[in-house]
């Protein structure tokens, strides 16, 4: 049986990388209500019945019922993050998980003036966040 | 038993109009959870997000087996809240789905591109240049939304019965225009006169 997601407090998670922090501001943005890493989904045992890998979504978005994991854009790490997610929809069938790509999702937040929430997606491809330069060196210059 | 559909560009004040008009008529307001309850309903809950980022900023792709299913859940969700009666609904094609039934007002908010960009520059501490950004992109993706699910022309005002411009008027004062028009609808009779079907298909 899978527990409920425990409510928490969304307000003043400790986001373990700045991209999802990025992530929680564009939800916020759009008005959408989420929870940060609410719970764990164990993938393997061993032979104690001990979890030795577990999966654990970055965020729940409770309106939606849906489970989101934001991905690194290098191409090995996801390798990895993929055969989790498609162990987790074997094992956890009814619950709804969608990966995230953060490709251009800087470029287009700066597109936008959304410039505090591109502030926190570092070290993607994206274009120099050149809205982003003018607006700290307005505020320098201020 | 009236129904009021409120079509609204971004920066128009919609919501802020529809809320104040929902109170007045004492009718319940309906916007995001026509997305949610509909995308949850055909199993495609990212198909809620999808519609939500109306800026793309979360690059979602649905394919169109999923999007096609999600736009019929959306049309039944409606349906069934129209069915229900007193109610306000924001948005998600409310005026081409229930057009033309007697007890439904549909009505556009509308303002001048400049003006919106200010009000949302303002609202969410943006950039003029970047404000101006979303509402040409809402602005397009609302347009090509209505066009591609149900083949209308966002603009064309024969869909409307009530088009504000709130460059014009207050969110109160457009409130209280749709208060009065919504009013005067004829009241039908029977619910079996709201819907020419045979049956109202359910929600989930």
């Amino acid at each position: 049986m899978i527990p409920s997601p425990e409510p928490a407090d969304p307000s003043s998670p400790r986001f373990s990388h700045p991209a999802e922090e990025a992530f929680a501001k564009i939800l916020d943005f759009y008005g959408i209500a989420w929870v940060y890493e609410p719970r764990t989904f164990p993938l393997e045992w061993d032979e104690h019945g001990v979890t030795v890998e577990a999966f654990r979504p970055d965020f729940y978005l409770p309106d939606q019922d849906l489970y989101i994991e934001l991905t690194t854009l290098r191409p090995e790490l996801s390798t990895r993050k993929n055969r989790k997610l498609r162990r987790v929809k074997e094992l956890y069938p009814e619950i709804n998980i969608k990966l995230f790509k953060r490709r251009e999702m800087r470029d287009l937040m700066v597109k936008f003036g959304l410039y505090d929430q591109a502030a926190g997606i570092e070290g993607t491809q994206a274009q120099k966040p050149e809205g982003l330069l003018r607006k700290n060196a307005q505020q320098n210059a201020g | 038993m009236s129904v009021v559909t409120i079509s609204r560009q971004i920066g128009s004040l919609g919501c802020q109009v529809a809320r104040l008009a929902a109170e007045a008529l004492g009718y319940r307001l309906f916007w995001r959870e026509v997305i949610n309850k509909a995308a949850r309903c055909c199993g495609a809950p990212d198909a809620a997000l999808a519609d939500i980022d109306e800026l793309g900023l979360l690059g979602l792709k649905t394919s169109l087996k999923a999007s096609q299913s999600y736009v019929e859940a959306v049309k039944r969700v409606i349906e069934d809240l129209a069915a229900e009666g007193d109610v306000v609904i924001v948005g998600r094609g409310g005026q081409t789905i229930l057009r033309g039934l007697p007890n439904v007002l549909h009505v556009r908010l509308v303002a001048p591109a400049g003006l919106r960009a200010e009000r949302l520059a303002q609202r969410h501490q943006i950039s003029l240049e970047g404000a101006r950004a979303q509402v040409e992109a809402r602005d397009r993706y609302r347009r090509n939304y209505l066009k591609r699910f149900y083949h209308i022309d966002w603009d064309n005002p024969e869909l409307y019965d009530l088009i504000l411009n709130t460059a014009r008027f207050t969110p109160e004062e457009a409130a209280r225009h749709i208060v009065q028009a919504t009013l005067n609808l004829p009241f039908p009779a029977r619910q079996e006169t709201l819907f020419p079907y045979d049956t109202i298909p359910g929600a989930c």
